[in-house]
């Protein structure tokens, strides 16, 4: 060998030297998050799904905002004041915030957005959450006033849903109808690349007014269709964020050391409705039966492998003025006694349909359905596919002929209130085609009640009127109450500060990578 | 033969046609409101109005059908209902990725599929046949969605070589191309041994043989020519499904292509994307059927044309 030892030694010592000199001061932070579905827009006002709205608060934030545990927070603003009639929204903005292209955020600035999803013109999906809005006017570059229609005591909640977020202005004005393609706010990420239907990139945004944050570099938001697929990802490191877990992939995740599987609170909940208008369903003591006969407990065992909880009252915890009761107990000998009682000993066979038709709902309805054999109650189950599910419920015109009867669904508060937590689903005027009272309940008490709720502004008679509405509808049971899920979510130990929150939205501001 | 082309690609513009109204009334047969589907689970009555508006659905059937063929002839064939991009952009950019795996599963497949047919027909009854048919006959049996979830979990995860799931490099090309073409390497293989057994056993076949003709030019020359008609026809067929993209193999390994794309759109009774695919995937089986009627001048000169 010509080459002498002791130089190829030399050589190799240069060559580490060299690649430890390459090797920047730190390593790129760039996390992948793995999700479920596609994202239909980056256009929080012009979507209708969690995962689209949680993806987008990688750039935009909204004038309030929720916490990792649903509690209201200001963000873009810092205060606000409302008038006594509760008409009048005074906003206070936070001040030295610029969105991604410089433009500075302003009290003009929250005229241009509310302006824009409050005109019908631009046909935005979020318009009835807004449409409250009377006008919005600039009162100094700081002040922000917002009059309405008629008094909303759930408006500042309205504006922490998700959807309300601050746009650029500029931008706007660029991008018109293509915003959705050019996603710029004051968020603590700047959009990179949008690559329909495989990943969302986006990287730190150095100017973010919260000082030391973000602390990764970038982040891909990868869509993944199948859960084997995303469980795969999260083994290889792949991806150091994945969400949802499914039930039947979480033993094997939870196996894994450098895995951290998390079982997080929500606000997810699952009933079965009973339409209040038709026999025999009109009928109290049967809608009591049938939910003394299910056995929650056992439900959530069973279909959800104990990832979730009998539902302790109609709002689940989490929401603003959720009252917690206890669970509908589980009592066979009374459910069969009030069969009797009601006039049906011998039970009747009637609908049971489900919202879904995946396989947590197949396994739902036939326990269900084994659980109501017990009272004599024979059903015949109908998973609906989501154009039947329009079809045949949700937009069925006349409330005599339709078919729904029994009805398994969810639900989720989206603004983390009780309004939109009980009147899309029990005021008198929600029935479908309107909104989704699919038990077509209607009770003057409960309707005066929530009507109540949003007119006045003061939050201990607020409290107070909720609570009346949640107990009484517990008391007339359209509703046999079921669960309320977990929300199931893994992520690798190296990386922190990622949180499901109640409402299956994501809060990862804080998120870093060790 | 080009005047024979020309006419068959005129021919093709009747089929369709028929093919985009029943594509038409089918889709709006389908039951849902894709207003509805698109403004979300908490919409209001206005949002919804809004919605519909939005997307021309508002409108009468026969003049959505008039707007929908005279946008084809200009060739715009609207926008997606659920994402709003237009729909030739939505197909475009997951045209290629289903169209190279096809490609690649489709090589490996019949190239392996048409050896082990040939080995299996020249070694009939003995065990290069025995072999190569157990091995076809598992290649149908096992489904597509098990053996892809095997081959991710034993290669990705078990054995980190090949990465799980995407199109960025060659090596993503391999697990999916692998669980697409098992299925038609093995009816490759079944095919090419049963048209050649036959053709074995003809009569031109024992002449070759009987004028002191070397076996393997009997194979090659006589045989292999008369053999491949119904091969490639069977390869034409196998490659259009394939180019619909394959739902299974797509989802398993997330594959960015019309397979996907498809599912979504039925899912979101996305209108325009449905019928674009469907007038997409007619029209690449009619070429493909034409460019299969060509080749079989090529592979037998006494095939005319008229």
């Amino acid at each position: 060998m010509k080459f002498p030892l002791h130089r190829f030694a030399a050589a190799l010592a240069v060559a580490a030297v060299a690649a430890l000199a390459a090797l920047p001061a730190q390593a790129a932070k760039d996390v992948v998050f793995a999700v479920a579905s596609t994202f239909t827009t980056t256009d929080p006002y012009d979507a209708n799904d969690t995962l689209s709205q949680a993806m987008a608060k990688s750039f935009y934030e909204g004038l309030y905002g929720f916490d990792k545990d649903m509690k209201m927070i200001p963000v873009l603003a810092t205060s606000y004041e409302v008038s006594s009639d509760g008409l009048v929204y005074t906003l206070h903005l936070r001040h030295g915030v610029k969105f991604h292209d410089g433009t500075d955020f302003n009290a003009e600035a929250v005229k241009v957005n509310l302006d824009r999803v409050t005109n019908p013109d631009n046909h935005l999906k979020r318009y009835g959450l807004y449409s409250v809005i009377a006008k919005t006017e600039a009162v100094d570059p700081y002040t922000a006033r917002i009059t309405l229609k008629n008094p909303f005591s759930a408006f500042i909640n309205d504006l922490a849903h998700p959807s309300g977020v601050m746009i650029s202005p500029a931008a706007i004005q660029k991008y018109g109808k293509e915003i959705a393609f050019h996603p710029v706010g004051t968020g603590p990420f700047e959009f990179v690349e949008w690559k329909q239907p495989d990943y969302l990139k986006v990287k730190k945004f150095a100017g973010y007014w919260q000082k030391g944050l973000p602390k990764i570099d970038t982040i891909t938001w990868r869509s993944v269709v199948d859960n084997n697929a995303r469980a795969a990802m999260m083994q290889t490191g792949e991806a150091q964020f994945t969400f949802p877990v499914p039930y039947e992939i979480a033993d094997v995740l939870k196996k894994k050391p450098d895995l951290a599987l998390v079982a997080a609170p929500s606000i997810v909940i699952r009933y079965l409705s009973m339409n209040t208008q038709q026999k025999p369903f009109d009928n109290v003591k049967v809608r009591e039966a049938i939910a003394y006969a299910i056995n929650k407990q056992a439900l959530a065992k069973v279909a959800f492998n104990g990832y979730a909880e009998p539902a302790a009252g109609v709002v689940p915890q989490g929401v603003e003025y959720a009252v917690k009761m206890a669970p509908w107990p589980y009592d066979l000998a009374k459910a069969k006694a009030l069969m009797k009682e009601a006039g049906y000993p011998d039970g009747f066979e009637t609908e049971l349909w489900s919202a879904y038709n995946h396989t947590t709902a197949q396994k739902v309805t036939q326990f269900i359905q084994q659980q109501l054999q017990q009272i004599g109650i024979r059903t015949r189950i109908t998973l609906l596919e989501s154009g039947q599910r329009v079809q045949r419920v949700e937009s069925w015109q006349d409330p005599k002929t339709a078919g729904v009867r029994l009805y398994y669904v969810g639900w989720s508060s989206s603004t983390g209130e009780a309004d939109w937590a009980l009147r899309p689903l029990l005021y008198g005027e929600s029935w479908p085609p309107t909104l989704f009272n699919t038990a077509y309940y209607k009770s003057d008490k409960v309707d005066a009640d929530i009507k109540g709720a949003l007119l006045t502004t003061d939050s201990k008679e607020k409290a107070r009127l909720y609570k009346d509405a949640q107990e009484t509808i517990w008391h007339d049971a359209p509703w046999a109450p079921l669960v309320v899920e977990k929300l199931l979510s893994a992520n690798s130990k190296k990386l922190t500060g990622v949180y499901v929150m109640p409402d299956a939205s994501f809060n990862f501001t804080n998120a870093d990578l060790k | 033969m080009l005047q024979y082309t020309v006419k068959r690609l005129f021919g093709l513009l009747p089929t369709l046609f028929l093919v985009g109204v029943l594509v038409f009334l089918f889709v709006h047969l389908l039951p849902g409101d894709p207003a509805r589907l698109a403004a979300g689970p908490d919409a209001t009555p206005e949002t919804v109005a809004l919605v519909r508006h939005d997307l021309g659905l508002d409108q009468s059937l026969p003049r959505q059908f008039v707007r929908f063929v005279t946008g084809v002839l200009h060739w715009d064939f609207g926008r997606s209902l659920s994402t709003k991009r237009p729909v030739s952009v939505e197909i475009g950019s997951r045209f290629m990725p289903t169209f190279w795996l096809t490609v690649w599963s489709m090589a490996w497949s019949v190239t392996l599929g048409m050896t082990i047919g040939i080995v299996s027909a020249v070694w009939r009854n003995r065990w290069p046949d025995r072999l190569g048919m157990t091995i076809a006959v598992s290649g149908i049996s096992f489904p597509a969605f098990a053996l892809g979830m095997v081959l991710m979990q034993v290669f990705a995860v078990d054995l980190g070589w090949l990465p799980t799931i995407g199109d960025d490099t060659w090596l993503h090309y391999i697990l999916p191309s692998l669980t697409l073409g098992a299925a038609v390497a093995a009816i490759m293989a079944r095919f090419t041994r049963s048209s050649f057994v036959e053709i074995l056993g003809d009569d031109f076949i024992r002449t070759a043989r009987a004028k002191g003709l070397d076996e393997r030019q009997v194979i090659w020359r006589h045989a292999m020519r008369n053999a491949l008609i119904p091969v490639v026809t069977m390869m034409g067929l196998q490659f259009g499904f394939l180019l619909g993209g394959s739902i299974v193999v797509e989802k398993v390994f997330n594959w960015p292509g019309l397979g996907r794309l498809l599912v979504d759109a039925v899912d979101m009774r996305d209108y325009p994307v449905i019928q674009a695919l469907v007038l997409l995937f007619s029209l690449e089986f009619i070429v493909i059927n034409l460019v299969v009627d060509v080749l079989y001048g090529f592979i037998n000169p006494t095939i005319r044309y008229r």
